[in-house]
């Protein structure tokens, strides 16, 4: 590489390295601050320490968000499987009704659920409707607020992100690999399991990622869906950063962030861990 | 026809409404190897997916050993593919990749370990058994692919163009090689190439295709000296073909000339096509030829000077280890021996003139011709 590639590069590069220096290196650093300091900006370890404190919401955080992910893994790589199967011009349209409910607002999509789930919302309704009409007289399902609006909530919102790249790798396997195996004897179900799904594990992985993330850091979801019942480590975070519930402490909630940005960090460690014997392959997101 | 392996009966099939293999018949015998040779498009690659199970032909039989095995599907099918561009597994490495048939058919680990190693050895691949497809270079991965198609011993080794993507040197190694395996384990092979050298060096039996049809089978030497039609004549090797008129059996008119011949067996004055190879022609002194013409183009081609000779409008292509000078007024001399005479066919008059010749146009022309029998 000569002289005025790197430059070019760097010149290329610019607005991009300024823009995460400012929106991601310099927050991160703030954290970092407010998460070792008190009130009074001394150092101090008790915010870190007083975080024990929450350690069930972590675990029920992260046990939603695992839920979650899982349900996802599961409806979507049936589906991203079929969408690779289908002719050319079907698979454009399938990718596009999966990605049509992004066009929508987050907020708005979960609200949306919020009218469908309620005590007196469409789902409940219907069958009141429907077993009034046989003379009985029903109370409805509580669905709302509670683990399971949750988690469906995630689901909803963070699926696409899951079929997408599971597609993107499905689609980029060799067909002729395909029939290779075919042609050494193996069946449906050995192609699927010895050449299809170790090769889509790059998609997989990044699925993954994609869920997950968001899913464990959510407060909006929890918030509208969850009605306060649960609180996930987002709302306490929430919390304590707009004072919703209690005092303002930008301390507490740095260090609140902190550790689930480890925990986030400690997990797609492991993830990449997986990934790499199939990275060689490409792969990964689009 | 008692060791017949591989019987295909009335094969066609088409695409989109495009008729890729017209009414095909052709019997493979049992541990011969086999080349189908032909341009992109001429139907063989088809001819092999359909012997492999992925293509199900539109009407016809597929029979191997003696069987009807129409409807059955490519992983029962004791026939194995080399690909193109290989088709490794690359989640997989070396030893994994060769195991791969044998795992499948549930073969104890010790039993796969003695066949995947007596495979490297068979491929000069041993000690690579832990390296990642990836790190290998492309014949490396081309033996492997063999390895891993031969492991699980089929009776058929289908290889579609395996050394298309090696460089030359290579390419002439892997030929040995390939011909080598193919004698020592006593299998079938059915190769498909377009390269006409690549099937006249390995092949017992070559079949050359055109537009879905067989143009003709035969061995090499049969191919080269008795081409059937002017398709044959020109797509095997370099060909002089110009019109002529059998006067009688042994006699032919060309070139405002009457040679003596080998040929017999067609009508008196039947007009037919004549082929010469460049490499059968003599320079002779001007006036002792029996054709006379004058050398418009001279190319030094190492082993000979490929010169064209324009005799009467008509340009011949010759090889001659003497060089010529563009200009010079030549003699040229025949052997009877040397001139093949065929019936005219569909393909008379579209090849064996070397008018506007270049390699790389006599690769466009043949090209042009098959786009004109498509329409």
């Amino acid at each position: 590489m000569n002289k005025s590639d790197t430059r070019l590069k760097r010149i290329m590069t610019a607005p991009f390295s300024v823009w995460m220096a400012i929106f991601v290196i310099v927050p991160i650093g703030l954290v970092l601050y407010y998460a070792f300091t008190s009130s009074e900006g001394g150092f101090t370890l008790e915010n870190i320490a007083s975080i024990w404190e929450y350690r069930g919401t972590y675990l029920i955080s992260i046990e939603l968000a695992l839920v979650a992910t899982v349900i996802c893994l599961l409806m979507a790589y049936p589906l991203a499987y079929s969408i690779s199967k289908m002719k050319a011009r079907r698979q454009q349209t399938m990718v596009l009704l999966v990605m049509l409910p992004m066009w929508m607002n987050f907020l708005i999509r979960t609200y949306a659920w919020m009218t469908i789930l309620e005590d007196t919302g469409l789902i409940n309704t219907f069958i009141k409707f429907l077993l009034s009409l046989v003379g009985y007289e029903f109370e409805g399902f509580t669905m709302i607020n509670t683990n399971g609006a949750i988690v469906l909530g995630m689901v909803y919102n963070f699926l696409p992100y899951m079929v997408l790249p599971i597609y993107t790798v499905l689609t980029k396997i060799d067909r002729s690999v395909i029939e290779a195996a075919r042609d050494l004897g193996a069946g449906g179900m050995d192609v699927f399991t010895r050449v299809i799904l170790p090769q889509s594990v790059p998609g997989i992985i990044s699925g993954i990622t994609m869920v997950f993330v968001p899913a464990v850091s959510t407060f909006v979801i929890s918030k509208l869906l969850g009605g306060g019942m649960t609180y996930l480590i987002g709302d306490i975070i929430e919390n304590y950063f707009l004072g919703n519930t209690g005092e303002v402490n930008y301390n507490v909630g740095a260090a609140l962030s902190l550790v689930l940005m480890v925990l986030i960090l400690i997990s797609m460690g492991i993830m990449n861990h997986f990934d790499e014997d199939a990275e060689t392959n490409g792969g990964g997101l689009f | 026809m008692a060791n017949n392996i591989i019987d295909l009966k009335n094969i066609s099939v088409s695409f989109d409404g495009e008729q890729i293999l017209k009414n095909m018949n052709l019997r493979i015998e049992d541990k011969e190897f086999l080349t189908l040779l032909g341009p992109s498009g001429c139907g063989k690659t088809t001819t092999l997916r359909i012997i492999a199970g992925f293509l199900q032909p539109d009407s016809g039989d597929v029979i191997f050993d003696g069987k009807l095995i129409n409807g059955v599907p490519a992983h029962k099918r004791q026939v194995n593919t080399i690909f193109q561009r290989y088709a490794l597994f690359t989640h997989l490495n070396v030893f994994e990749n060769i195991a791969f048939g044998l795992r499948i058919r549930k073969t104890p680990e010790k039993e796969i370990k003695t066949a995947v190693s007596e495979m490297l050895e068979l491929v000069n691949l041993k000690g690579f058994e832990t390296r990642d497809i990836n790190s290998l270079s492309g014949g490396q991965q081309q033996r492997v692919a063999i390895a891993r198609a031969l492991v699980v011993k089929p009776r058929v080794l289908l290889l579609d163009e395996p050394l298309g993507a090696l460089d030359l040197k290579l390419r002439k190694d892997m030929q040995n090689e390939l011909k080598n395996i193919q004698q020592r384990l006593g299998i079938t092979f059915i190769y498909v190439t377009h390269d006409q050298e690549e099937a006249l060096s390995m092949s017992d039996k070559i079949v050359v295709m055109n537009n879905g049809e067989i143009q003709q089978i035969g061995t090499p030497i049969d191919i080269y000296n008795e081409p059937v039609n002017a398709f044959v004549a020109d797509f095997i090797g370099e060909s002089n073909i110009v019109d002529g008129i059998m006067r009688e059996d042994f006699v032919v008119d060309f070139s405002g000339n009457t040679f003596k011949c080998l040929d017999k067996g067609f009508g008196k004055n039947e007009a037919v096509d004549v082929v010469v190879r460049p490499e059968d022609v003599d320079v002779v002194p001007y006036d002792e030829g029996m054709l006379k013409g004058t050398v418009t183009s001279v190319t030094f081609k190492g082993v000979h000077f490929e010169i064209i000779v324009d005799i009467g409008g008509f340009k011949w292509m010759i090889q001659s280890t003497d060089e010529q000078f563009v200009g010079d007024n030549i003699g040229l001399y025949i052997e009877p021996d040397a001139i093949h005479i065929m019936k005219k066919s569909e393909y008379s008059g579209l090849y064996g003139d070397f008018s506007s010749y270049s390699e790389e146009f006599d690769e466009l022309s043949n090209a042009d011709a098959e786009e004109e029998e498509n329409e």
